[in-house]
């Protein structure tokens, strides 16, 4: 099913971690910043200009290894298509050259903007297409670099005898001509940490390492997935794009087959999976790494056995080091430091869902001939339910009702076939989820869908941040908190997913539910798999969440909590609205009856 | 772009074929990768250099004088081993799959390095007697080694088929792909099965890398030509399936040479590549 | 490589307990002292690998040919050869290892048009001489210290088709209609360009053009439509693989063109093929007279034998390739012994104005981009093995083209 491209190692709890570092958010570029500032003075030290090249190439890559991971290491769109877009840069500069003479400096600001332009016409549809995750995207972009060169080599851009830039000088920034481009790239290398240091501690990083988990999860609690996917493209290609432009100049005659071929898209995966791609410099100790190696093996006498003995460190390399260099090095330090749990974040008065206006019992969501189709099959064949104010309304029916359907289509997890949904008068059908998420309406999975590399804090507070629209990860931690202690999960509040048990799972799956502020909850299941005493535990937290002025649907099977819970519930029957009303009412129906157990009550026996 | 001419209909037949067979190779190198990524949750690099390594013994063996087909029976048996090693240290490195795109890609360098050393980077062509018989039908040549290669291709695809659709074996496969511990749960010996899974794909392998050497000209940097446009097969077909690889190679290796018919070859990549993406982007609703 | 290690040691003992705190200290000693250090990249691993091993072999025998003569002005040769992988940035970034860091006298040469574009660059940017053997475009060849011993002319792309074509109307069957197919390689493509102008200047007309991605893996559709376009002749712009995937394709469909040339194909394997008979090519040298009486020839052809069947490749024979590698270390020798010293500047104004005695005849460097003549001959396969067959001048034992 899921596509093992999807599912790269992690460190636990990194993800939001980095944001919000107790006072020092700003530490880390600061440093990014000196270190670039230091290594400006390398060219003023004399050394040979043969460093400056090696340093030129290092950077080169760390710019495109580094530029890849925003998009496929954060959102785990795995792309192959790092040379297209290199390549159009690196056209786009050789072009301005050679043919229409512009400056040099002037065309690296165009090159990133073809690459950018690039990269967004072809996210710009296939992040439309449904379905499209995993090999599909890794496979559409090689083709785009397969199709961008044949075109290339086939048009007067290049024409097949590349492009000779031998008569453009050099700008003279350093003092040599290797030194210019050391500190061109020294330059683009420092930006491009920059900019992944930034994306990855902002709400944009947060969307993706969401992304990268759980799409439609994401998609639901209000991460715009489109739109941050498409930055995220157009933010890697620009600075693959500025990467080529540079290293067009750097060669003095580029050539298609140079570029447009699988393998700078390959090394710079490997790049990354060496340096470790859940960190933002991981791809950049990657391409270090992976560089000096290439180097270091260039002397003649044992060429062949050299190229052997590159494939054999790097099998050894992450045989010892699986998650990568930088989270080895990084446990390493973190040992030695011994970082204690960060400090216990003072939970905030138990935050209150968004205070309804408007009157208990007014109609507060009111779909009207809902239907769907999946292929031919009708799973919800025209309903009228109407959610009032303030109320809890079980939505009831055998398997295959369509109840799931229902909740799936009110949350944008679907887009419905036909009928309207107005949500405090407005209409959202057909709405993308995170907008209805926004709008207030925050739902549950049947089985909890949690973002698994993401700590159960940073699980709560992506709702905080995305569906209740909190405007830092610092204050959406501080939200996130008082719904985990809400939920009674407090003390869980660094753990994996993977370590809760399926309660507390149900349980993270409200708190999140929760914590976007909705108006309307919708709970799919949410007791089924727990034992007595944990669905009691449940139902005085479902009350608890109406008595905060939110209204739920809860979708059940469970009879007693229906019972007790429901001020009125609804029933389906093979996507149709069998019935409604009181729930001990409804459940005496004939018709009811019918369809949970399939045949003619048998006539009430009078006697206890 | 030069004009397109009008082929004639043989012209038009005997291109359709020549992608036919060339999409065949596709189809057969690609059919292990798909197995071992869709099944097996690994991207093997390897793989190619496995290829070009029994390409390699093939093109030895026959020169001493063995027939190329029989040193299949050497040679198939040998990869089979090899990969059930290489599983075998996977499986106890517990290499997770991008990990597994590493490790490959360390191992491909280190064949390419022992077939340069052994056989020098120059290009080696085996002459064998089936290179010389072609069969001619209503105007068509059909190469003897190119029609072994879709034989070939299209025998062990339906054989993988069949293996994965109907056999108990088959169904464990799957079944382990979609949720390991589930599967475990019942019984499955998934150690067995990924070694045997893993020793089927190089042993596919190594009978594509055979038909290399008989329809192909062999270098150590060939090994890499290949890599880009197999993964297209694969992934166009979908992981781990058997009979999609070879039909997504020859739909590839069809649209190329029909292209390279009707007008300039050198745009052929163009032509297969965009129909890749109208394909992916329109086909109705896979998930991945 | 180095010759006479006893004499140079004692040299280097009397020089040491002279000046050994001055020697430390400037490179001027050092540079007395040691042998001459040149230096040069390979694509020793990569794609071209194929042919650059045959490079490396050339340049081994010319060092210690060199050597035993006693080297050059009295000291020992050194190469610093390095593998720049066939990648033309890393052939910029060891070139300028070479100059910068291991601080070579002298440079010679990589393989091919790419890597000497960057070794250029390099060279220019430290005025350093630079001669190349394999460079196939000579309208990029903009450096004015750059020399090359892949002797084109600077218009290789009008004077080799018109050899060509005055060997076929030489030839037994004159062609009336031509094919050109040619890989869209640089240093293929603008030759096949010319090849289609040169032949309507001719007369001679022209029935289809193909171009084809270089890494073009399926030969059949090309195949058949040369076929089906019957040309009396067809040129083929191959480089590396092509050709023989062409041949292969054709002799799949029962397809013999009546003539065909091939540019650039992979030394040895095209000879080999059945299919390959009376196949055309280029050439500078082959190992058969006249090219043979060439001083040095015969002795380098004899150790080339030697060293290729050691090194276990396939085609042992001496021909463009090896012909060209060491045609350039015989340049280099010939600018740095009368200029009598290491001097970039010198060697490069030298040579400018004077010919040089290689293997492949006097050359001279006075034409555009330091292009002479063109050398390039007519070669066939004749009976499994390469035969000169024009111009005339350069035929052995009667040699003449053939056509089936």
């Amino acid at each position: 099913m899921s596509v093992p491209l999807a599912s790269m190692a992690a460190a636990p709890g990194d993800g939001i971690r980095h944001a919000g570092r107790a006072g020092l958010p700003w530490r880390t570029p600061a440093a990014i910043v000196v270190a670039a500032v230091a290594l400006a003075f390398v060219p003023l030290l004399g050394l040979p200009a043969f460093y400056d090249s090696l340093l030129y190439l290092i950077l080169s890559w760390v710019v495109l290894a580094t530029s890849w991971n925003i998009l496929s290491g954060y959102s785990g769109y795995f792309s192959f298509g790092h040379g297209a877009f290199f390549g159009a840069g690196l056209y786009t500069t050789s072009t301005l050259l050679a043919r229409f003479d512009w400056p040099f400096l002037w065309t690296l600001p165009v090159a990133a903007a073809v690459a950018c332009g690039l990269g967004v016409a072809v996210g710009a549809v296939v992040f439309r297409v449904r379905g499209i995750r995993g090999e599909v995207f890794a496979l559409l972009t090689l083709a785009v670099t397969f199709v961008l060169g044949t075109v290339i080599v086939n048009t007067p851009i290049d024409g097949g005898n590349g492009v000779s830039l031998a008569a453009v000088p050099v700008p003279r920034i350093g003092p040599t001509p290797s030194s210019t481009f050391y500190l061109l790239a020294l330059a683009a290398a420092a930006v491009t940490l920059l900019v992944a240091w930034g994306v990855a501690v902002s709400k944009l990083g947060s969307g993706l390492f969401a992304i990268h988990d759980d799409e439609d999860a994401a998609e639901v609690i209000g991460v715009p997935t489109y739109r941050y996917k498409l930055i995220a493209l157009a933010i890697s290609c620009a600075l693959a794009g500025v990467a080529g432009g540079i290293h067009a100049l750097f060669l003095n005659y580029v050539t298609v087959g140079e570029v447009f071929t699988i393998t700078v898209p390959l090394t710079v995966v490997l790049m990354s999976v060496l340096g470790g791609s859940r960190h933002w410099a991981g791809p950049a100790v990657g391409a270090v790494a992976i560089t000096l190696l290439t180097y270091s093996f260039t002397a003649a006498n044992h060429a062949v056995a050299g190229k052997a003995l590159v494939g054999a460190i790097l099998i050894a390399a992450i045989l010892f080091m699986p998650d990568g260099i930088l989270p080895r090095l990084q446990r390493r330090w973190s040992a030695r430091r011994r970082d204690s749990a960060p400090t216990p974040l003072a939970a905030a008065a138990p935050a209150r869902v968004a205070a309804a206006a408007g009157q208990r019992g007014e109609p507060l969501l009111r779909a009207e001939a809902v239907a769907k189709s999946f292929r031919g099959v009708k799973a919800l064949d025209g309903v009228d339910v109407e959610v009032r104010r303030g109320e809890i309304l079980g939505l009831l029916g055998p398997n295959g009702s369509g109840k799931s359907t229902f909740i799936n289509v009110v949350s944008g997890h679907y887009r419905p076939s036909g009928g309207s949904i107005v949500f405090e008068g407005r209409e959202l059908a057909g709405r993308a989820a995170h907008r209805i998420a926004r709008a207030g309406i925050a739902r549950t999975y049947q089985i909890p869908r949690p973002f698994a590399h993401l700590s159960v804090l940073d699980n709560v507070a992506l709702a905080a941040l995305f569906g209740a629209g909190l405007a830092s990860p610092a204050a959406a931690r501080r939200e996130a908190m008082s719904w985990l202690a809400f939920a009674g999960l407090a003390d869980k509040a660094q753990a994996l997913p993977d370590e809760l048990n399926l309660h507390q799972r149900k349980f993270l799956e409200l708190a999140r539910a929760l914590a976007s502020r909705p108006r309307l909850v919708l709970l799919d299941e949410v007791l089924c798999g727990l034992t007595p005493t944990e669905i009691d535990a449940a139902v005085a937290l479902v009350r608890r969440i109406r008595d905060q002025g939110a209204t739920v649907v809860l979708v059940e099977h469970v009879m007693r909590a229906v019972m007790a819970l429901t001020d009125r519930v609804v029933v389906f029957d093979h996507g149709v609205l069998l019935a409604q009303g009181p729930p001990v009412e409804v459940m005496r129906r004939p018709e009811v009856m019918l369809a949970y157990l399939g045949q003619a009550p048998l006539p009430e026996r009078v006697d206890a | 772009m030069s004009g397109f001419t009008l082929p004639s209909a043989t012209l038009l037949a005997q291109s359709v074929l020549s992608g036919v067979f060339v999409g065949a190779l596709y189809g057969l190198l690609g059919l292990g990768l798909s197995l071992s990524w869709g099944l097996l949750r690994q991207i093997n690099l390897a793989h190619f250099a496995f290829a070009f390594l029994a390409a390699y013994l093939c093109w030895q063996l026959a020169t001493m004088g063995m027939d190329p087909l029989l040193t299949l029976a050497l040679i198939v048996p040998l990869f089979f081993a090899i990969g059930a090693a290489l599983q075998w240290a996977m499986a106890r490195f517990a290499i997770t799959p991008f990990n597994s795109l590493l490790v490959t890609f360390g191992l491909t360098g280190i064949v390419e390095a022992l077939i340069q050393s052994i056989w020098t980077a120059d290009v080696r062509k085996l002459e064998s007697a089936y290179g010389e018989h072609r069969f001619k039908f209503v105007g068509l040549y059909a190469p003897l080694p190119e029609l072994m290669t879709l034989g070939l291709a299209l025998a062990l695809s339906l054989g993988v088929w069949a293996v994965l659709r109907h056999t108990d074996l088959g169904k464990a496969l799957r079944a382990s792909a979609e949720d390991a511990p589930i599967a475990a749960a019942f019984g499955i010996n998934q150690r067995r099965n990924a070694l045997l899974l893993a020793g089927t794909c190089s042993a596919l392998a190594s009978v594509a890398g055979v038909c290399l050497a008989l329809v192909s000209t062999l270098a150590p940097s060939q090994i890499y030509a290949w890599i880009g446009v197999v993964f297209a097969a694969v992934m166009l077909g979908g992981l781990g399936r058997a009979l999609a690889p070879l039909v997504a190679g020859i739909v590839i290796g069809v649209s190329e040479a029909v292209t390279m018919a009707v007008t300039a070859p050198s745009w052929a990549p163009l032509v297969s590549f965009t129909l890749l993406i109208a394909i992916l982007l329109l086909r109705p609703g896979r998930a991945a | 490589m180095t010759a006479h290690p006893s004499m140079t040691m004692n040299r280097r003992r009397l020089l040491g307990a002279g000046v050994a705190g001055l020697a430390a200290a400037s490179g001027l000693a050092r540079a007395q002292a040691g042998p001459i250090r040149i230096g040069s990249t390979l694509a020793l691993t990569g794609p071209l690998a194929a042919t650059a091993q045959i490079h490396k072999i050339v340049g081994e025998i010319y060092i210690e040919q060199a050597n035993k003569r006693g080297g050059w002005l009295g000291r020992p040769l050194e190469w610093v050869l390095k593998d720049d992988q066939s990648k033309p940035e890393l052939a910029r970034t060891l070139y300028e290892q070479l100059v910068t860091a291991d601080k070579v006298d002298l440079l010679m040469g990589p393989y091919a048009t790419g890597a000497i574009l960057s070794a250029m660059g390099v060279a220019q940017r430290y005025d350093k001489v630079l001669v190349h053997h394999t460079f196939g475009v000579p309208s990029l060849a903009k450096y004015e210290r750059a020399f090359p011993a892949w002797s084109l002319g600077s218009d290789p792309a009008t004077t080799v088709p018109n050899t060509l074509f005055d060997a076929l109307a030489a030839g037994p069957r004159p062609p009336k209609t031509v094919a050109v197919v040619t890989s869209k390689f640089p240093s293929i493509q603008f030759m096949s360009a010319g090849a289609r102008e040169v032949l309507k200047k001719r007369g001679l007309s022209e029935v289809l053009f193909l171009e084809w991605d270089f890494g073009n893996r399926d030969f059949g559709p090309i195949a058949n439509r040369v076929k089906d376009a019957k040309p009396d002749f067809v040129w083929v712009g191959a480089i590396g693989l092509d050709g023989n995937l062409l041949l292969d394709a054709m002799k799949k469909i029962d397809y013999v063109p009546p003539q065909h040339f091939y540019l650039y194909p992979a030394p040895g394997p095209l000879v080999s093929l059945p299919e390959a008979k009376n196949a055309l090519s280029v050439t500078i040298f082959e190992e058969q007279p006249p090219f043979t009486d060439a001083p040095g020839a015969a002795e380098f052809i004899r150790l080339y034998h030697e060293r290729a069947a050691a090194a276990k490749l396939p085609d042992t024979s001496v021909e463009v390739q090896a012909g060209a590698s060491y045609t350039a270390w015989q340049i280099l020798d010939a600018g740095v012994a009368a200029t009598k010293s290491l001097d970039d500047k010198a060697i490069a104004s030298w040579l400018k104005a004077h010919r040089v005695d290689t293997i492949q005849g006097k050359l001279r460097f006075d034409g555009t981009g330091n292009y002479g003549d063109d050398l390039m001959r007519i070669k066939q396969v004749q009976g499994g093995k390469w035969t000169v067959v024009w111009p005339k001048a350069y035929t052995a034992g009667g040699a003449t083209l053939q056509a089936s």
